[in-house]
Formats: structure tokens, sequence, C-alpha cells
């Protein structure tokens, strides 16, 4: 390795303008070239003293995770960045502003806090930010500034991002915004620096495609965009809310429509609507909305009627943690609602991953003619990734069996049974295809029955043909990588956990142990093949989630009867990698490696 | 308990149903209702009011929840969603968001519009999404035999309610006003040529119109709303009466003890297809890409 993979922390209170701060560093360096993953905490309440942290880790190779432990830390709060300093290893940096504007006693200020080991860099932000401007509103800024001026990062990458950030607002406020950058970065320049920290130049770009930076709830929406959505309904609800925010904007640009409705409830029955109109139809929410639409996604199942819901998962149960990032709606996802209702369930692993399943999820729902469930979580909706997203859609349009008036015998058979359990579907406009459907039990026409012997059939049709699902082409429904053959340590991850669980095996391999992780993007119906196979290569078995009651776990479980070691956690923030390297080591019989 | 000796509707009935203008809009399935139902009469105005209309079956969508009158969509040749309890109007709005060219009626019965579905009637008026909503009140829940619904009259008995309804009834004609329907009628099951008339002059209008239908239960209700009942206390709104005054309509809509007939109120304002128009014209003269990261704000 040796390259640059370095984690910058920026903590501050609501209203120092932290984020902006981690916005502006990471849409900078990602325009350099660098790859960057970054991920924000913030509070739930919008304004207040609630801690925000901004994390970015830059690095010049694809990375998967955030680390652990941060190489700087930028303190625009003393009194929320004291706790984080432990995080920040030795000889990293500690950048604080050495004259806050209240006086602070002793203990209070972070100078005080700082380890021997990391290298403190005081500097006064709020005078720099006065000097520059006249006001000390841009304090972070110049913090900023002091930053990239301390590491030599590329001056006019920030200035440039700058620049696009704050294009709607008035000239002045750019000016001040950018003259506080360019104080701080003098500032920084001109410092002796005394840490180990250092950005190498990074690689130039393949093939003349330039990565994008980009969030995972913002991939969500190009990939819908991509595949042509055409109505999204919506409630808004923490994580999912910027997704139907950015497409309240974009969809009617693109021809489509976007209505917010009362409750979730009536967004599932809005979107089953009008998928059986016949259009491209999604709606986006998070846990609790999510099981308000259970109950569509059961009529879905009994009606065959595609649809998409995505469905960004944060701490539960209930209003839970709404803020806080979890993979705890996975049952639900899979089994929620009344009765055998099989229906496909979807995670993608990062924000490339977003675009693709949020896309490929329409031609899932057509093909299968079932509501489809794109399970992300806070952690990979909010997260900023660089990734590599395609010049033109690869999106199909239309997928799925039609009616066609041409090829009809006798009434129209809705439900006709098939071998593979799929019947031609007809939309309302079509002359011939006239039909009713209902959540009740139905025959072939669609007509209402109780008969032990249909409900028996209608169930088979309904569960045997999602059977084709796990063989669904481009889709990467499971993606196995480290060692190949058999190995120590196999690791199962699922969702946004499999990133940490992807550094984590990579970890081990460095230190000796044969270990392999298998991502699992489809869960439901499950990939059993690739699953079973992946197991039998692995002499011990670790799932990793973030739950408490191993709910993927429980599912392989049931379906392989074979006994998994679990490592469940609830934090409410993406799962250390360190925890899983140790898992993985202890089920290797192998111990830690001493400090070099 | 009135038995008849033959059921009403016969295949030769049927026959001729086809054989009439209507024909093209009943299917072939005879209604489940119990003879005597006033919902006979709503599905033969239905297809009498789409007949007078000239809409072709394959253009019409009708959308119902669950209960009596939930189950009409299986008896009219049109495309049809008989869907979950009380999801009428939110399932009716996707289909008509999907395509305006549809027609789409809404369908249900008081308890799953006004007990259930109560939360989606105020938006799908205030939004004036273009579909017609027939709420065929009888003022009980028949598919489960006979429980109290929203409308049911106080004092009214039945197993669930053994010593009397105890809840005031909802008055869902000055509901609708209220949230801002822009086309309020009332018809009556027993006067089948005007119900046909007033469905097919909700279907007209451009907008969210709001039909409601009172109509006996023969089975559950041998006391309150019955066909002698309502004969004797509906009325039809004066000439004089002027659809374009909501406060008029609002003082007809009080009177419980004599329901008056007709259009209480009509309004002819933006529907929610013309606000979806006016937003892509908009968003288009945007230059700015929306899809921006995606982060949330601080």
């Amino acid at each position: 390795m040796g390259g640059t993979d370095i984690q910058i922390a920026i903590c501050g209170s609501a209203g120092d303008g932290t984020i902006a701060c981690g916005d502006i560093l990471n849409q900078a360096m990602a325009d350099a070239g660098y790859r960057v993953i970054a991920f924000d905490v913030y509070p739930p309440e919008i304004r207040g003293f609630g801690e925000c942290m901004a994390r970015s880790r830059i690095s010049d190779r694809a990375v998967h995770s955030m680390k652990e432990s941060s190489d700087v830390l930028v303190s625009l709060n003393d009194a929320h960045a004291i706790a984080h300093v432990p995080e920040v290893h030795d000889y990293g940096a500690v950048i604080y502003d050495d004259a806050p504007v209240t006086r602070l006693h002793e203990g209070q200020h972070i100078s005080g806090h700082i380890k021997p080991g990391q290298i403190p860099y005081g500097l006064p932000a709020r005078q720099i930010a006065e000097q520059a401007t006249g006001a000390a509103k841009a304090r972070n800024m110049a913090a900023l500034g002091f930053l990239a001026g301390l590491y030599a990062m590329p001056r006019e990458a920030f200035e440039r991002t700058i620049r696009r950030k704050f294009a709607t607002k008035a000239a002045a406020v750019i000016d001040d915004n950018l003259a506080a950058f360019a104080a701080g970065y003098e500032r920084g320049a001109a410092t002796f620096k005394l840490d180990l920290v250092a950005f190498a130049p990074p690689a130039a770009a393949a093939s003349g495609s330039r990565p994008v930076i980009l969030s995972g709830n913002a991939a969500v929406v190009r990939g819908l965009l991509d595949a042509r959505l055409e109505t999204l309904f919506g409630y808004p609800i923490t994580p999912a809310t910027p997704i139907l925010e950015m497409l309240a904007a974009a969809l009617p640009k693109h021809g489509g429509r976007f209505l917010q409705v009362e409750d979730e409830i009536a967004a599932a029955a809005a979107t089953l609507g009008a998928g059986f109109a016949g259009a491209r139809a999604a709606t986006a929410t998070s846990g609790p909305g999510f099981a308000l639409m259970t109950e569509m996604i059961g009529l879905g199942v009994m009606a065959e009627i595609p649809g998409v819901i995505i469905v960004s998962q944060r701490g539960g149960p209930s209003t839970g943690l709404p803020t806080k990032t979890e993979q705890a709606d996975l049952d639900i996802a899979v089994h929620g609602g009344a009765g055998d209702a099989p229906r496909i369930v979807i995670a993608p692993t990062n924000v490339e991953g977003c675009y693709r399943c949020a896309g490929k999820a329409f031609e899932l729902a057509e093909t299968f003619q079932v509501p489809v469930i794109v399970l992300l979580d806070l952690y990979l909706s909010n997260r900023l990734e660089t990734a590599l997203l395609p010049e033109t859609s690869p999106f199909a349009q239309g997928a799925g069996k039609r009616f066609s008036p041409a090829d009809r015998s006798g009434p129209y058979r809705r439900y006709a049974l098939s071998e593979d359990g799929l019947s031609p579907r007809a939309i309302p406009g079509q002359i011939g295809g006239i039909h009713t459907i209902t959540g009740l039990e139905h025959n072939e026409l669609g007509r209402p029955s109780d008969k032990p012997e249909i409900h028996q059939a209608m169930s088979a049709k309904r569960h045997r043909k999602l059977a084709a699902a796990v063989d669904f082409p481009d889709l990467r429904i499971t993606e196995r990588l480290g060692d190949d053959g058999p190995v120590d340590v196999g690791v199962l991850a699922w969702g946004s956990t499999a990133g940490e669980a992807r550094e984590a095996v990579e970890r081990a391999r460095a230190e000796g142990i044969r270990a392999a992780v298998l991502k699992v993007v489809m869960l439901a119906p499950l990939p059993l093949a690739a699953i079973e196979a992946f197991l039998a290569d692995a002499r011990e078995a670790l799932v990793c989630e973030l739950n408490y009651e191993g709910q993927f776990a429980n599912l392989v479980t049931a379906a392989t009867a074979r006994r998994l070691d679990r490592l469940d956690a609830v934090p409410g923030v993406p799962m250390a990698v360190g925890r899983i390297v140790e898992a993985i080591r202890r089920l290797a019989g192998r111990e830690a490696p001493r400090a070099a | 308990m009135t038995t008849l000796k033959e059921p009403i509707y016969l295949e030769e009935k049927l026959k001729e149903i086809q054989e009439s203008g209507r024909l093209g809009y009943r299917s072939r399935s005879l209604p489940t209702w119990c003879p005597g139902c006033g919902y006979f009469a709503i599905t033969e105005g239905v297809a009498s009011a789409l007949n007078a209309l000239g809409v072709a079956p394959h253009e019409v969508v009708i959308v119902s929840g669950i209960g009596c009158a939930s189950r009409f969509p299986f008896f009219m040749n049109a495309y049809g969603l008989h869907t979950l309890h009380g999801r009428t109007l939110p399932v009716a709005t996707g289909v008509k968001l999907a395509n305006d060219r549809l027609s789409v009626i809404a369908i249900g019965g008081d308890g799953d519009g006004f007990a259930i579905g109560g939360g989606h009637i105020p938006h799908a008026a205030r939004r004036n999404v273009d579909i017609t909503y027939l709420l065929c009140d009888n003022a009980i829940y028949g598919l489960t035999k006979g429980q109290i619904s929203p409308t049911t009259e106080l004092g009214f008995r039945s197993k669930i309610a053994p010593y009397g309804n105890h809840d005031a009834p909802l008055n869902p004609l000055m509901m609708l006003l209220a949230y801002g329907a822009s086309w309020v009628g009332q018809a009556y099951a027993g006067d089948p040529h005007h119900l046909a008339e007033m469905i097919a002059r909700a279907i007209e209008h451009r907008g969210f119109s709001y039909l409601n239908i009172l109509s006996p239960c023969v089975t559950f209700d041998k006391t309150n709303r019955t066909y002698r009942a309502l004969d004797l206390a509906v009325r039809h709104l004066a000439e004089t009466h002027d659809p374009a005054d909501v406060m008029a309509a609002m003082a007809e809509a009080r009177d419980r003890d004599h329901p008056a007939l007709g259009l209480f109120y009509r309004e002819l304002r933006p529907t929610l297809g013309d606000a979806m128009a006016d937003i892509a014209r908009l968003a288009r003269a945007s230059a700015e890409d929306p899809v921006v990261s995606g982060r949330p704000a601080e």
C-alpha cells in the first residue's frame, strides 16, 4: 500500500458550518481525482447545540468503509470535539481555534486534552475570518483553508467547489468565503508541519472516465431517473426525505410526476395504482413508514402489481433513532404483512450499488409482476462516495410478459397458470384486456374464489414465479471477494456492512488468514446456491450485521440449517472494522499481531 | 325478510341488459348483493351514465375498497381494482396520475370511506384530482353482517352496539364541502333515473366529484334507512338553489331529517393534472440540476 489513505474528522456544533466544511473538502478532493468516502453524524434537531461530525476518508484507491481512527481532527467546537480526541492516532493532528469567542475554563479547551504523540495546531480562526471579511461568519472557511494549506491540498479545486456551493447566494457571500479560505490557506501553508499526514498526488483516472461523488440517496435518484421513473409518491421521513426532495425537483424535468401524499399508506397505494395503470412507479420511506406500507405489499403480491419501494433503514423499533443507522428492517422487508406474501428484496452494498439496484428494481418488478423493495440504511443513504456511473442508462424499458389482443383466445385470463408462474399483464386502455384485480384469492380470470385447489395453485404460482429472480442478469446478486477456494473464515454480509466486512477480510488476509467475504445483494428470494457454495468453502462462517437479533443470519440458518457465528451490534453507526477483524481472528484461531 | 321467488338477475335479464345500450358496461358476473339492495340501482346507474357519456369500457378504471359496495368492479365490464379496506382514493389517485386519459371512478361504502379511509378523503378533495367518488351510504357494515358505521343514526341497535349506537353520525356532505371538493351532490338508490343522471354529471365534472348515494340495506337495517323511510324523507333541491353558493350548500347539507337530492355545490378550479402540467413547465424552465450530492442539510 503506502499510498494516500487519510481520514479527516471535522467536529462542531449545529450552526458552526461543520457539514458545509466537510462537503467542500469531499467535493474538492474528489474533483482533484481522489477516491472519497464520507459520512456525517448530525443531531435530530435542526438548530441548538447538537454535535455535528463530518468524517472524510480520502484515498488514492477504492475504499469501502470509514476508518476507525482519524488522521486529523478539526475542532470548530471544543465542547463536542474533546470526546473525539482519542480517535486521532499517534502522529495525527488536532486543529483547533485557539481564540474561541467565549471564555473557557480549564479543561474546556481542547488543547488540554491532546495526548502525547498527537500534534496540535492552534489557529485564531475567528480573527483570521474577521480580518479577511470584516465578520466572523466565515470562521469555518478559515479553518478549512488552514487544513488545506497545511497539507498542501489542491487550492484551485477548493476554490472551484466554494464557488459552486455558494453559486445561488449573493456575490458577497462567495467573496467572503473565498477570502476567509484564502487567509486560512496561507496561514496553514506557512505553518511548520510536524505530523506524518501527507497527500501523494492521486493516480490518473482510468480511460477518461471520472468518478463522481454522490450520496447513496442521490445515486438512488439517478438510478430511478435513468430507468425512467414516471411517478413518485412519498411522505417525508428521515433518512429518505432527500430522495423525495431531489425527485420533486428532478422528476418533472424528465416528464414524470411527484406527489407528496397524506401518509405512507397512501404513498404505497398510489404507487400500486400507478403500477396497475402501466407506469414505472416508486415510493421512498424508512422503517416506520414502511411498516404502514406492508398491507399494500400484500395487495401487490396477491394482485401481481409491479412497484418499487425504497426503504432506508434507521434505528428502531417504533420512532427509534431517526438519525442513526441500523439494519433491523430486514425481517419486515422479507416477511412483513399478512399471509404468505413472497416479494423481491434487494440491498445495495455501496453507492454505486444504490444506482444499480434502484434502476434494476423496475426490471425486476415488471418481469416478476411483484413489489420490489430496495433496502438501504441511513449510513448508505447519507454517505458520500466516489462512484463510476455509466454515461448512458443501462436499464431496459418495458420488461415482463405483456398481454396482446392478437394472442387472445377466449376470455382474458390475467392469472393464467403457466410453467414459470408468470402471466401476460394487460394495462388499462388496452382493448380486450379488461380485468379486475383483487386482494381476494382469485382464479385465473381474477374472479374471487376460496376453493382450496385454487388457493393452493395460486400460492404455488406466486412463489414459483420468483425462482428465476436469483439469476437476474447485471444485478451482482452475490459477489465473492478475498481468497478463492477453501477458506478458514467466510464472512457473509449484506447492505452497507458489506463494506466494513470487505475491509476486515482484507486486513485479515494481510495477517495471513485465509478469508473471503460474500456480499449478498438479493435477500428475497435468497440466492441459496451461491450461499451454500460459499458456506461449503468456509471452515468457519461469520455473519456481521447492524441489528440485535441477527436477522440475516436467521434467514440463512433457516434456509441452510448451517449454524453461523454472528456479530450483531446496534451502535447506531457503521460497524467497527476492528471488531470484525477480531472475530475473524478468533474463528481462525489466530492472535492479534504485535504492534510494529 | 323479503323473499323473492326468483333471483332478480336471471340469464335472460342479463341478456336483456347486454342487448340494450348499456350492454358493454356490465360484466358476465351477476351481483352478489341481497335482493332489494340499493346497489343494483347504482350498478345500472353507472352503466347508463357511461353509456350516455360514450366512454369506452377499456378506458374506464373502477377502484373500490372493501365492503358490499366495493364488490362493484366485479360486476362491471371495465378495468377494476378491488383493493384494500379504505384505500380506494389513494389507489385511484395513482391510476389517474399515471394516465390522465383514463376515466377513474372510485366507489365504496360509508365504512370504507369515512371510518378506515377517512384520512384520505380530504386530500383527494383538496387536490381536486379528476376522479369521481361514488359513496354508497347505507349507514351500516353489510358485508360483515350489520355493525354500526360512521353514518349510523344514534341509538341504532346491532349485535356490536347492543345498547344502541352512542356516537353521533357524520355528515358526509358537510365534510366534503368543508374539504373543498369541487363537485358535491346527493342521490337516492330509490330514485334510479335521477341517480343515473347525477352519476353522469359527476363523471362529466372536471375535478374531484363526490356523489353521496343514500341506499338502504334491506337485510341488516329494518328500522332506520329503509326504502319506506327514505321515500318519505327525501326531497329534491329547489330550482332556486345556487350550486356556486357554498354556504347555501352547507345549509342544505345540515338538514338530515329531509335529505336533499341534487347538485349541492360545483366549482371549476385547476385539477391535480393541471398542477402537474404547471410544475412540468416550471421544472423544464429551470436550468439547475436538482440532483446534487444529496446529503441532508446540517
